[in-house]
């Protein structure tokens, strides 16, 4: 049984190696094609200008909207750039089939190698998410990672699918500091667990917590630490255990208006990332903690600044802010204009959260 | 006092220069070798200027005793194929100061061929050696003279002279000096070689003391117009100069010797004939009309005198007092001074007084002075409140000031004549530029005649971009009179109009390739200092160069953005060529091929003409 599902699982990630290798193969033969009958090679770029996001309610997120901008080789000013994507293109392609990986920073210098001068990492960055829109791919999916901060902690065996460790077998439950959320997590398969239900919290601090206080067991649950805005590795992660393993993910976040759109954003995307889907876990819930948490538990509170009272009215016409909690969160933020963090919860005892707060909100998750 | 005057007079002008010879250059062993080698050298190409012959010039300079340190003496000869001197004249040429046959008015690189013999007295002061002048006039014989110069009697001490057949015609002047070629010879280098820009008709070629060679052939076979002598101009001079020309239109008393009687005989056609004095007084009044102004004034001094030709013969005529009505003059016979009345009402009177008195100013103007007609004469006299027929030999001191500030400031005199200038020309100008320089762009602008004080004076001037022009300029060429400017550059009024000038403003940034050539022509530059190597900025000088940089900006400005356009092509391709193969480079794995795209194809369309082309068909455009 379990060798079988190793294989068809590892079937799976040479179905999307072999997928990644073809789209790329195919938009390098499209332009050879062009250089060859003398035609300057362009291709089409989804936009990404604030004019083209647009919220699909069906979706559940934020995505691109129809307007592409064209990217020719005969225009002088794009044609660095042009260079610049297709040596992506050419190292991605790379990496892919090597199955390396590498880091946004390792893209800027490798590109060094190539004579393909980058002003600096952002604009190697930038080149990033235009591969990313031309092939609604995730970095993640050309082997190309970003720096890891996040970790997880839990009941959940995996086997890793990078080159040296196939086959090999893990439970990420054996490290009390948990294990980061890196490229070789992100592709291992995940192979079974115990657990009932994924908590996302914020902070490392809780995350420590948590585990100390054996959360994991004694909610059946699977601890991942998104270290503030979760990474997108990170969201690929939530979204498999989700959709995968059929496990409910709830939130737990500081209670301001960051904390609340940290919840959005697991929930359904950024809008930097409309470019791509599959980041999303549209079923996740947030859940504290809330504004209205503040009063209910008394909690001590900070003077929100000018800029979160801006970010609250900027959210307030987010169309995903519409209504429900999320408005009615918001709204009581402006009007208290108070914040709170998780560790206020301390103020009652240091496992005031784990054993009062946390039980709660969790059987409440259930009605959400 | 009177012996304080005693002494000053008895300094000569050579003691003068000797005792201020900083004022002419002479400061320094280096200055001094520079000073010496330019004299010489714009004294030949002056002399063959004048004659309309292309200029042969050849300079050499050699060390004495070349072991030695400098400062050290040199021997430094100049040859030319000029005219030569004649062989009377060599020794006052070379063994006078002041002594030049440049005193007219136009425009010359020296002014009285003043800088050769401060140059030779120079040499003479520091090694005690003669200058050796060799001289022929007709390309024969040749005059060999060693000269020095008596200091205190400024006279030629002749050590040596000589005679040979030569095959040549030209002048060759060696002098001795005190010199420091090891500070002075970037400098002259520098002298010869702009020279030769400036004188491209000219062959230049000079021998340095340390063996090198440095010949400039001409490049041009045409001479420019060679200047005229001209009267001076109303605005261009002062109470002084009235002064002297006064003197030189007084008629003067003719002197009564024997050639003047008989000449007064002949005319009345009495060669052979002795009349009486009534006689002669009757003959003359019938022939009056026919008899020339000279006969007229003996004739008149007789009817005062009484006198027969005999009695004429035997005296001396002191002096003719309009004031008194007195006529002086010295009896031989009787020893003694005697004096008759003259009659006011006498028309021999009137001649009399009229020599003595000059010529009414009407006529002064118009036949002493240039672009001055009668109607404008009559015009300043009524503006100076003289009457026209005023005898300017009658003029107090008082009014020769007012004539000479009511000369200055009225104002319908017409502009100087520039036929006694001599400027390059705009063509030779411009292919002196080219060859010099070999830019990628040139501008030449000959301006028309202005004047200052009287003085009038051409602007030509030339801009270099580009090419093999070096970076950090604009680098400024300062000629004047076809003389380079290379020292106190800071001063001078060219440099100044080049650093006001915004040149931001005409697309010129940074430290650009960039060349300016200035050339001043005129009868008299307003140099700065005795040194002739700055000029000052007279307002109407400036006002001529910024409008000549004005329009070679305008010009280069235009030049710059088809440049810029050029550029931009060229990057633009350059782009291509680098970008393209790397795309393909780069798609050529993702396809999974072997063989690259042949690109090619795509390289050659986006390929623009040359830029360098586009510039030189721009060019015609530019020049005109």
């Amino acid at each position: 049984m379990k060798t079988s599902k190793s294989k068809e699982l590892s079937k799976k990630a040479k179905e999307k190696q072999k997928n990644v290798l073809e789209m790329l193969k195919s938009h390098g033969a499209k332009i050879y094609d062009d250089l060859d009958n003398g035609r300057f090679p362009k291709f089409s770029i989804p936009s990404r200008s604030v004019s083209n996001i647009v919220y699909d309610k069906k979706l559940r997120q934020y995505i691109l909207g129809n307007n592409s901008a064209l990217r020719s080789a005969k225009n002088s000013a794009q044609l660095r750039s042009f260079t610049q994507l297709m040596w992506l293109a050419f190292f991605a392609n790379r990496l892919t089939q090597e199955k390396k990986s590498s880091t946004l920073r390792d893209v800027y210098y490798s590109s060094q190698a190539f004579a393909v001068e980058f002003e600096d990492q952002s604009e190697s960055d930038n080149i990033i998410v235009d591969l990313e829109a031309i092939s609604s791919k995730p970095r993640e999916d050309f082997h190309i990672f970003p720096e890891e901060r996040s970790s997880i902690f839990g009941d959940l065996n995996i086997e890793y699918t990078i080159p040296g460790y196939e086959g090999k077998t893990m439970n990420l439950s054996n490290h009390p500091d948990g294990y980061a959320i890196g490229p070789s997590l992100t592709t291992a398969e995940l192979v079974d667990t115990s657990a009932e239900i994924v908590i996302a919290v914020e902070k490392g601090g809780l995350f420590t917590r948590f585990v100390e206080e054996q959360i994991d067991k004694k909610f059946k649950s699977i601890i991942i630490n998104t270290g503030g805005q979760a990474p997108r590795s990170t969201r690929t992660l939530l979204k498999r255990l989700h959709d995968e393993l059929g496990l409910p993910v709830i939130i737990l976040t500081d209670g301001d208006v960051y904390g609340e759109h940290i919840a959005m954003v697991i929930k359904s995307g950024s809008a930097n990332a409309a470019h791509l889907r599959e980041l999303t876990v549209p079923d996740a819930k947030w859940v504290g903690v809330w504004a209205t948490d503040i009063e209910k538990y008394k909690l001590p509170t900070i003077p929100m600044t000018e800029s979160d009272i801006k970010r609250c009215h900027d959210l307030l016409k987010d169309p995903r802010y519409e209504g429900g909690i999320w408005k009615k969160e918001l709204d009581v933020f402006l009007r208290i204009k108070r914040k709170a963090e998780l560790e206020a919860f301390s103020k009652y005892g240091l496992t005031n959260i784990t054993d009062k707060y946390l039980p709660q909100k969790i059987e409440l998750a259930k009605s959400l | 006092m009177s012996s304080i005057k005693e002494k000053f007079n008895q300094i000569s002008p050579s003691e003068f220069f000797y005792s201020n010879r900083d004022l002419a250059g002479f400061s320094n062993p280096t200055r001094s070798l520079y000073t010496a080698v330019r004299e010489l050298v714009e004294n030949a190409l002056d002399a063959c200027d004048q004659k309309g012959i292309l200029p042969d010039v050849r300079l050499i300079i050699k060390a004495v005793d070349p072991e030695k340190p400098d400062p050290k003496p040199y021997i430094l000869t100049v040859k030319d194929n000029g005219p030569g001197i004649d062989s009377k004249y060599v020794p006052l040429a070379f063994g006078t100061i002041l002594y030049g046959s440049k005193f007219g008015l136009k425009q010359a690189r020296g002014m009285f061929g003043l800088g050769a013999t401060m140059a030779i007295l120079y040499g003479q002061i520091t090694t005690n050696k003669p200058v050796i002048v060799k001289s022929s006039t007709d390309g024969k014989i040749q005059d060999e003279f060693e000269i020095l110069l008596d200091i205190q009697k400024n006279k030629p001490i002749i050590v040596k002279h000589k005679t040979k057949e030569i095959s040549k015609q030209g002048l060759s002047v060696s002098i001795c000096l005190e010199g420091d070629y090891s500070k002075a010879g970037t400098k002259i280098r520098d002298y010869v070689y702009e020279t030769s820009l400036i004188t491209p008709y000219a062959t230049i070629t000079f021998d340095d003391p340390k063996g090198e060679k440095f010949h400039h052939p001409r490049f041009v076979k045409d001479i420019p117009p060679p200047p005229t002598i001209i009267r001076p101009h109303p605005h261009g001079i002062d109470v002084e100069r009235i002064r002297r020309m006064i003197v030189e239109s007084l008629f003067e008393i003719p002197n009564i010797d024997d050639a003047m009687i008989e000449k007064v005989r002949k005319d009345l056609g009495l060669s052979k004939k002795n009349l009486s004095f009534t006689g002669i007084m009757e003959k003359a009044r019938k022939k009056w009309k026919t008899l020339p102004r000279q006969v007229r004034v003996v004739i008149s001094l007789m009817s005062f005198l009484k006198m027969d030709f005999e009695k004429l013969n035997k005296i001396r005529i002191e002096d003719i007092d309009v004031p008194h009505k007195k006529l002086f003059y010295w009896d031989f016979g009787d020893s003694q001074s005697k004096s008759v009345d003259m009659d006011p009402e006498s028309l021999y009177y009137n001649q009399l007084t009229h020599t003595v008195q000059g010529e009414p100013l009407t006529t002064f103007l118009t036949k002493r002075f240039q672009r001055v007609g009668p109607t404008t004469a009559i015009k300043f006299a009524e503006f100076a409140k003289f009457k026209p027929e005023k005898r300017v030999g009658t003029m107090t001191n008082q009014e020769l000031v007012h004539l000479s500030n009511s000369l200055q400031k009225f104002e319908d005199f017409m502009a100087p004549d520039s036929s006694c200038l001599a400027p390059l020309g705009a063509e030779p100008l411009e292919k002196g530029i080219k060859k010099f320089f070999n830019p990628d762009f040139t501008a030449v602008v000959q301006r028309p005649a202005s004047a200052y004080s009287g003085f009038p004076f051409i602007i030509e001037m030339g801009i270099a971009y580009g090419g093999e022009i070096k970076s950090g300029g604009p680098h400024v060429y300062r000629f004047a009179n076809r003389i380079p400017l290379l020292y106190d550059e800071g001063s001078d009024v060219v440099l100044k109009v080049v650093n006001d000038a915004d040149w931001g403003r005409y697309k010129v940034k940074g430290e650009p390739p960039f060349v300016i050539v200035s050339h001043i022509c005129s009868t008299r530059i307003p140099y700065k200092t005795a040194g002739k190597e700055n000029v000052a900025d007279r307002p109407e000088i400036e006002r001529e160069l910024r409008l000549a940089l004005q329009l070679l900006s305008r010009k280069l400005a235009a030049y710059m953005s088809k440049r810029g356009q050029a550029e931009m092509a060229k990057k633009r391709s350059n782009l291509y060529a680098k970008y393209i193969p790397m795309i393909a480079e780069f798609c050529t794995e993702l396809a999974g091929k072997k063989k690259e795209p042949n690109y090619k194809k795509i390289l050659e369309e986006v390929n623009p003409i040359e830029s360098k082309k586009t510039v030189e068909e721009e060019k015609p455009i530019e020049n005109k």
